[in-house]
């Protein structure tokens, strides 16, 4: 597969870092090709402007502005994010970039006639998520975990029908050890080169 | 009561400024000194910097960038959010204001190592909401943006109470249903206290 990497940490040496590198390598063992997007490494901007959203539901013109973006969704198969959450949830940027990249007409059609949204994505057959929670792991179920739901379940809804979802998330980060961390980058890596 | 609004749409003619403008119209109507937080009009950047992050868990860090926010989050004793819901989750000129500014010793407090809400003079919550899709599309996919208010914000305000009044299917709206969802918010901002 083809699988784009969508990267999102604004510090280079942290274990976020070593999680995007980690999946990065296991991902290329399995055979895949994998392309990296790192948002804060190319300074996206996360805020969907005026002009923007004024376009956004206008066929072609809405893509304008992020159409390098949606062409590298367009050549993909899988999407893997590496992220940490922030507030249960997506950073911002991250947010950001689904909030303008994932525009309709391209990756999903607008009710029309009576029939309800369609995925336009129904080429990307892999979907997976790996992040650090500061939460625990009970916690972060009572409150829902917001971003995994946007991930897994809205994003996943723009996908193929039968689309597989892969999740791994390191809790309680705060309190975390170098053990525990390093114990984490050997299951991602084992569970990642099974990917086919 | 001092109320922090905490708008966030870019286009003045849209209907959520419209919501703004009925939200912070009554309010003031209604004897409420209303801090109006326009994160577009304010050019807010919701991106949380290297300096940020490495300095997050300080205990004297520089907040000088953000501070201004954190103060007026501070005076605050309601908040009311007034945003699009765009792909299931807050816009993320909204997400970044809480990655930014709800931070250590502002929203929470870590007491003998538990993390303690420290939003507890807000009082009341509400959010006023627009969904593209349907309820049962919001229901099916787990609502998150639900879950972030009900659960997130409540729990840093201390389990303040909360109004949700969302309004559904915003692709297939029609000016009728625009107006009562307008009335009603003005209706539930008249009595908001």
């Amino acid at each position: 597969m083809n699988i784009l990497v969508v990267y999102c940490h604004p510090v280079a040496e942290s274990f976020s870092a070593a999680i995007r590198d980690t999946a990065v390598e296991a991902l290329q063992e399995a055979g895949h090709q994998v392309r990296l997007l790192d948002l804060y490494a190319d300074g996206f901007d996360p805020v969907m402007g005026c002009d923007e959203r004024r376009a956004y539901h206008t066929r072609d013109l809405n893509e304008a502005p992020v159409a390098d973006h949606l062409a590298l969704l367009r050549e993909s198969d899988g999407l893997l994010f590496v992220y940490p959450t922030w507030w249960y949830g997506l950073p911002a940027m991250l947010k950001g970039w689904l909030d303008r990249v994932w525009v309709p007409h391209a990756t999903f059609t607008l009710p029309e006639d009576g029939r309800p949204i369609r995925p336009l994505m129904t080429h990307i057959r892999f979907l997976g998520a790996v992040t650090t929670c500061g939460a625990p792991w009970w916690w972060s179920k009572f409150v829902g975990e917001p971003g995994r739901r946007t991930i897994l379940r809205g994003i996943r809804a723009l996908c193929a029908r039968r689309c597989r979802t892969f999740w791994l998330a390191h809790y309680e980060m705060d309190s975390s050890t170098a053990e525990s961390r390093a114990a984490f980058l050997a299951r991602l890596q084992q569970k990642l080169v099974r990917v086919r | 009561m001092n109320v922090l609004v905490l708008f966030a749409h870019p286009v003045e003619t849209s209907f959520q400024a419209a919501l703004h403008a009925r939200v912070v119209e009554t309010l003031s109507d209604g004897g409420h000194t209303v801090d109006d937080c326009d994160l577009y009009a304010e050019d807010f950047d919701p991106r949380l910097t290297r300096s940020e992050r490495l300095a997050y868990h300080d205990s004297a860090p520089d907040r000088s960038a953000i501070q201004p926010y954190i103060d007026r989050l501070q005076s605050a004793e309601a908040l009311v959010l007034v945003f699009p819901v765009w792909n299931f989750g807050y816009p993320a000129i909204l997400k970044g204001f809480f990655d930014r500014v709800f931070l250590p010793g502002v929203s929470f407090r870590m007491v003998d190592g538990q993390a303690v809400p420290a939003l507890d003079h807000i009082r009341r919550v509400a959010a006023i909401v627009t969904y593209g899709g349907s309820r049962l599309r919001a229901i099916l996919l787990g609502d998150p943006v639900r879950r972030s208010v009900a659960r997130v914000l409540r729990a840093q305000t201390a389990g303040a109470p909360l109004r949700y009044l969302a309004q559904y299917d915003m692709n297939r709206s029609t000016d009728a249903r625009r107006r009562r969802f307008l009335d009603r918010v003005g209706v539930e901002m008249g009595r908001f206290g």
